[in-house]
């Protein structure tokens, strides 16, 4: 794995108020071996949408990567950066491996 | 066909009916399934819909079906099943759609919504199940909800980049009364895909272009997605730079063109291989860096600067990191490209003579080619490369996952796009003869083969049963070597010959021609290779029904050139423990 030093950026996560979007959120990380240092989902003054503050730990997978591919979640309908740890210096390829 | 009469806004009807009439009003005009009790309400409305329903014989079957058919129509290919096993049979054409980003829209019946979460006779949460390889997908419980699910279905899975989309409908959201409302427009708050590149990324492409002296195309599927082909060439003449097409891109830009060298990847050519890796560019337009292309990723293409154009922002440094990245439609982004090259071509031509010198010198000194068995026995990629001369350019081919599949890629000539269909990304075995099924519903003027493998073909023949009572006359030539080859390959570099579970036996059993005859085809086998050419042309003669050809090929014959999983393509074999003589390359 990768040896890039362990950072956390937090994202605020507009989503729609909808069945199962948690999973789809929970599931992308899961499969994308991307890290999730907390989660907590809230309501917001619209009732049709909620708001999701996720702490990623990003080792291995660049920032950028993380939020492409949450906004390709159609549920996910606007992603912020609102804070996140000194430096910037994330991987931004996968390890190598074989199959 | 009866011609569809749109219904009308505010008409009351049931659930089921305001599914079809949507089906209908998004266009539809085939789709293949098989019902069973939970999508039974929706079954009655088809039985009178302007919908040609192909019944088949298993519902993975009907998932290849229609991205066969969608991969050569570019429309969305539409499946549909029941719940539980019905929906998780069609898992797998789903996760294959989703690998090679085929439109596709599937249909699932659901328990009634009472019964959602109880573990019901056939209950299976196949919304949760296909998060993973669905571009989206929707749980209707709702009636009211139905025309505008489908709508944007639709609207998802043939946009930006495209996939399949699952909608899951409770039964009783079928059975209940509701008002039909096809919706005027759609809008999504969280998608929308960016079609037009931005100028200046597109101006930014141009000079990085216009300073490489040794720039390759990168072509890869999304070019075939996108209908850029024509635009593809008119750039690439422009630069008259080496074009190399990956395996989803198999006929974007034709083989017999002087500037294309091949297939990359892990049984790519040479020169395609070489091309990629000594490159100090890499102009890749809907490609995205997949590992069979790369090899080893740290080793791969380490002096080039990469031009990333792709239509998924989530691409754009996934893999390998982009210099410029141009995010949008690949054609948009071509027609842009063309005029902005010109102007940045003529401040600074760069000379690309000793570069196309190289490749050239690699093109004619590795071309792909295989030894015939000494044994006078059939040499399966002979049998491929004759059916490809004698059915012509115009001809479709599907094809299994294994030897037989990069045969057809390496040894068939690909003159236009939508002529190759197989599974990429996801490999999957038994694609070839359902997707097969597809296309030729899809182009049914087209000779359409599937160059089948003998494992490939015992997973999914039973749709050849579905071919016969549905006039879908597809040929179906199987490499029958007698064991899962590309296993076997492995097994023989790799395992020391250790071949353990890959022999099929399939030359004893079973008979694939009286298979075939009894599932409503004509079938014939050949062993011999002076019967070769008059066997194709017997299956070539019979139109009206499907054609399965077993030619009992030598099981040794091995896929060469090739990259060893997870090694650098600079260690690429054109032959067991032979490298090309790179000293006599000036590179």
């Amino acid at each position: 794995m990768s040896t890039a030093p362990r950072r956390q950026h937090t994202l605020e996560v507009l989503v729609e108020n909808a069945p199962g979007v948690l999973a789809r959120v929970a599931g992308l990380f899961s499969r994308r071996a991307f890290n999730i240092d907390s989660l907590n989902v809230g309501p917001t003054e619209n009732s049709s949408i909620s708001k999701m503050i996720i702490v990623v730990g990003v080792e291995g997978h660049s920032l950028e990567q993380v939020i492409a591919q949450l906004d390709k979640l159609i549920s996910v309908i606007s992603i912020k950066e609102i804070s996140t740890d000194k430096a910037h210096a994330v991987n931004d390829t996968q390890p190598d491996y074989q199959n | 066909m009866a011609t569809h009469v749109p219904t009308a806004n505010g008409t009351e009807m049931t659930g089921a009916t305001s599914l079809v009439k949507s089906l209908e009003a998004a266009g539809v005009e085939v789709m293949f399934g098989l019902p069973g009790g939970a999508i039974l309400p929706a079954y009655d409305p088809i039985f009178d819909s302007t919908i040609r329903h192909i019944l088949v014989r298993h519902e993975q079957g009907a998932g290849h079906a229609a991205t066969g058919y969608a991969q050569v129509t570019g429309k969305a290919g539409v499946c549909i099943a029941t719940s539980g096993p019905g929906a998780t049979n069609l898992v797998t054409p789903l996760m294959d759609a989703s690998m090679d980003s085929v439109p596709l829209v599937a249909i699932t019946g659901q328990v009634p919504s009472a019964a959602i979460g109880t573990d019901a006779f056939q209950e299976a949460d196949i919304r949760g199940i296909t998060m993973p390889f669905t571009k989206h997908n929707y749980l209707v419980t709702d009636p009211a909800q139905i025309p505008g699910v489908i709508a944007e279905a639709f609207h998802i899975a043939t946009t930006g980049r495209p996939g399949p989309v699952l909608v899951d409908v409770a039964k009783d959201a079928l059975q209940k009364m509701t008002t039909y409302n096809w919706p005027t427009s759609i809008n999504l708050a969280g998608y929308k895909p960016r079609v037009k590149p931005e100028a200046q990324a597109i101006t930014d492409a141009a000079a990085l272009i216009a300073q490489s002296s040794k720039p390759v195309f990168y072509v890869g599927g999304g070019v075939i997605k996108a209908d850029a082909h024509k635009e593809l060439r008119q750039l690439v003449e422009l630069l008259g730079a080496p074009v190399v097409t990956t395996l989803m891109a198999r006929g974007a830009f034709p083989d017999s063109h002087p500037l294309h060298m091949g297939m990359p990847g892990m049984h790519g050519t040479v020169a395609a291989v070489t091309a990629l890796q000594k490159a100090d560019l890499l102009i890749t337009l809907g490609a995205r860096f997949d590992d069979r292309v790369t090899g080893k990723l740290s080793t791969f293409a380490v002096n080039a600067k990469i031009l990333h154009a792709d239509i998924d922002p989530a691409e754009i440094g996934k893999n390998r990191h982009a210099d410029v990245a141009v995010v949008g439609d690949v054609r948009e982004t071509i027609t842009a490209l063309i005029p902005a090259l010109k102007a940045a071509l003529a401040k600074s031509q760069p000379d690309l003579a000793p570069w196309l010198r190289q490749m050239n010198s690699l093109k004619s000194t590795y071309p792909l080619g295989y030894d015939l068995p000494d044994d006078g026995s059939l040499s399966p990629q002979q049998v491929i490369q004759r059916i490809g001369q004698i059915s012509g350019t115009d001809t479709i081919f599907t094809a299994g996952v294994g030897q037989h599949q990069m045969w057809a890629s390496q040894f068939i000539s690909y003159e236009h796009p939508r002529t190759w269909l197989n599974s990429g990304g996801a490999g999957t075995m038994g694609y070839g003869v359902p997707a097969a099924m597809g296309a030729k519903v899809g182009a049914p003027d087209a000779t359409v083969w599937a160059i089948d493998g003998d494992g490939c073909f015992q997973m999914t023949n039973q749709e050849l049963v579905t071919c016969a009572l549905n006039n879908i006359p597809i040929k179906v030539a199987i490499i029958n070597n007698e064991s899962l080859g590309m296993v076997r390959q492995w097994q023989t570099l790799f395992y020391d010959g250790r071949y353990s579970n890959t022999s099929l036996d399939s030359k004893r059993v079973p008979n694939f021609p009286m298979l075939a005859e009894s599932m409503g085809c004509v079938g014939f086998a050949c062993d011999n290779p002076a019967d070769l050419d008059k066997t194709i042309e017997k299956a070539m003669s019979i139109n009206d029904q499907p054609v399965v050809v077993d030619f009992r090929v030598h099981k040794d014959a091995m896929v060469w050139p090739m990259v060893a999983a997870g090694t650098s393509n600079d260690e690429i074999m054109i032959a067991r423990a032979t490298a090309p003589d790179w000293d006599s390359q000036e590179l």
